[in-house]
């Protein structure tokens, strides 16, 4: 049946609706096998010698340099600006209701075991991993060219390059962050040393840190791979389709490494 | 297609992201050690290991503080073979010397926030406490006082809710004192209270006014009694001077007696002397009567020898 004028698609009838609803949803699946797939090729990859040999070399440490270098001041500023105010109403509001001795722990699980990786991520993925999917899926889809071994070349680099530039900015404003904590309630006194280490060594059990360093790892792979996936998906017709369907791809698992990260915290 | 920014010249980029690797691996080495500080790898412990009869409340990682002051924590909790939980304490070797064989060991469960484990070390001369001791715990808890105090309560309302029905005694009693309080601001006031009714209380009223009238006689009565006894010649100044005379006389009769004993006194030397006298007396009365006997034998044989001689006799005519 063809498509009424000023529609796209041709009318749905009763008789066509299933399938399309099962082509829809093995299509959507179909999308999710081929980012973890791309994510499993490029784990290979990352394993292999041969990705390290000396123009690959080269490439991967450019982009390295080229997607963490230029924002890792700006981040960590506003790092500094946001950390600063929050641990300022932490404490100011915990010392108002004279919980002042729970202010300095309640200041390193919410900012630092929370707030901070996601920041980190996200900022990654604005500045960083999204205009590298964009500029994969241009050149992916450019005509001709050189593709010589483009997944080695092109999207190996970025992706870890992404990846990388998730850690550091965690790294950092996590540094950050607890220097400022012990800054805003100690001053610039080494006398609360010791407690204020007793305190992060309280929070930072084994399981806690082995789920917070666990949940900056896999939201770097996510804000790398899942644009990156998206944007090399032949599946989708248009470019703009393709981002945002990343976009939504990758807050979704973002979304679900969080709450597995709270269940295995606190559950 | 490549990048046009990759043309740039390589090594300055690949020094500088060298760094940057190196960076991270700093930061995330340091605080990986940082960490392991905080969480004691890098200090020597020893174990001490309190016995409770519940361990709620306590967490693996919790302080077990000496005057406020964190000096062990929490490695491990587990039940011991006859029931009892076993809270395995690491306690550094700089800070087990706050811990004595004396040492006392307490677990307060506070209203806010968790349980807290206590040292308390009341001796610090005595021995210190050697590595894997064991000691028992004392359990405070807030919570479970808790019930008590609401059930105490509770209790309480109840009492009180009972006591201040409609149909309890406290509120028949506030009953009568509003109905007593009533009639004392009544006309019949306070003694309308007290008699009950208006006829017993103006018989009331009628005996106080006899009263009143008996004891305005009786004051006159004492008045002249006052008078009679106490006033000008009455019996008390009179008495009084008769006292006063009787002094007086007793006074001379004391003197009289003086003198009577002076004269007492020369009559017995008197009554001595006329003892003796009298002994004397007797022999001169003796004599006298010899002398007498004399004279009469004399004046006998004169008269026998005497020629004019008269009959001395007397006659009735």
């Amino acid at each position: 049946m063809p498509a009424r004028p000023g529609t796209y698609d041709p009318p749905m009838t009763a008789t066509a609706a299933v399938p399309n609803a099962f082509a829809a949803t093995v299509h959507w699946l179909g999308g999710w096998w081929r980012m973890v797939h791309l994510g499993a090729v490029l784990l290979v990859l990352a394993g292999s010698p041969s990705s390290y040999a000396r123009d690959n070399r080269r490439l991967l440490l450019r982009q390295l340099h080229e997607s963490t270098s230029p924002h890792l001041l700006g981040f960590t500023v506003l790092t500094t600006l946001v950390s600063l105010v929050l641990i300022r109403i932490v404490v100011v509001t915990a010392v108002s209701y004279g919980l002042s001795q729970y202010a300095l722990e309640m200041v390193v699980r919410v900012l630092v075991l929370e707030l901070i990786p996601l920041t980190a991520a996200l900022f990654a993925a604005l500045r960083c991993t999204i205009p590298h999917a964009a500029a994969m899926a241009v050149a992916w889809r450019a005509p001709g060219g050189d593709r010589a071994d483009p997944l080695r070349n092109e999207v190996l680099p970025r992706v870890a390059a992404g990846v990388f530039c998730a850690l550091m900015f965690a790294a950092v404003s996590c540094v950050v962050a607890l220097v400022l904590a012990y800054l805003s309630v100690y001053g610039f006194s080494t006398a609360g040393f010791p407690g204020y280490t007793r305190t992060v060594g309280h929070v930072f059990d084994p399981a806690i840190s082995l789920v917070f360093g666990l949940k900056i790892v896999l939201f770097g792979i996510a804000v790398a791979l899942v644009p990156a996936a998206a944007a090399l998906d032949d599946a989708r017709e248009s470019r703009a389709a393709a981002q945002l369907h990343g976009l939504v791809r990758m807050f979704a698992v973002i979304l679900l490494i969080e709450a597995a990260a709270l269940v295995g915290s606190y559950g | 297609m490549i990048d046009q920014r990759s043309t740039a010249p390589s090594a300055t980029v690949e020094v500088k992201a060298a760094l940057l690797l190196a960076l991270f691996v700093v930061l995330v080495a340091g605080t990986a050690l940082y960490l392991l500080y905080a969480r004691g790898a890098f200090e020597r412990t020893q174990t001490l290991v309190l016995n409770a009869d519940d361990a709620e409340g306590v967490r693996v990682g919790m302080d077990l503080t000496f005057s406020g002051f964190p000096i062990g924590r929490v490695r491990r909790i587990e039940l011991s073979p006859t029931g009892t939980a076993r809270i395995v304490v690491d306690v550094p070797r700089d800070d087990s010397k706050w811990l004595r064989t004396s040492s006392v060991f307490t677990l307060v469960r506070g209203i806010v926030g968790g349980a807290t484990l206590r040292a308390y070390s009341g001796v610090l001369a005595d021995p210190p406490l050697p590595d894997g001791a064991e000691r028992p715990v004392l359990i405070g808890d807030t919570n479970a006082e808790l019930p008590r105090v609401v059930g105490a309560a509770r209790e309480l309302l109840q009492n009180l809710t009972a006591l201040t029905a409609s149909d309890a005694a406290l509120a028949e009693s506030l009953e009568n004192v509003r109905t007593t309080t009533g009639k004392l601001n009544g006309p019949g006031g306070a003694m309308g209270v007290i008699t009950g009714d208006a006829a017993q209380a103006r018989q009331l009223g009628a005996a106080l006014a006899r009263t009143n009238a008996l004891l305005a006689r009786l004051d006159g009565i004492a008045a002249r009694a006052d008078a009679q006894l106490l006033g000008a010649g009455g019996v008390v100044p009179e008495s009084r001077a008769a006292v006063v005379q009787l002094t007086a006389m007793l006074a001379d009769a004391r003197a009289t007696l003086k003198n009577v004993d002076a004269v007492l006194a020369e009559a017995q030397a008197v009554a001595t002397n006329t003892r003796a006298a009298t002994n004397d007396l007797d022999a001169l009365r003796g004599e006298v009567d010899a002398t007498v006997r004399k004279v009469e034998r004399l004046v006998d044989e004169v008269n026998r020898k005497w020629p004019f001689k008269r009959d001395a006799e007397v006659k009735l005519k």
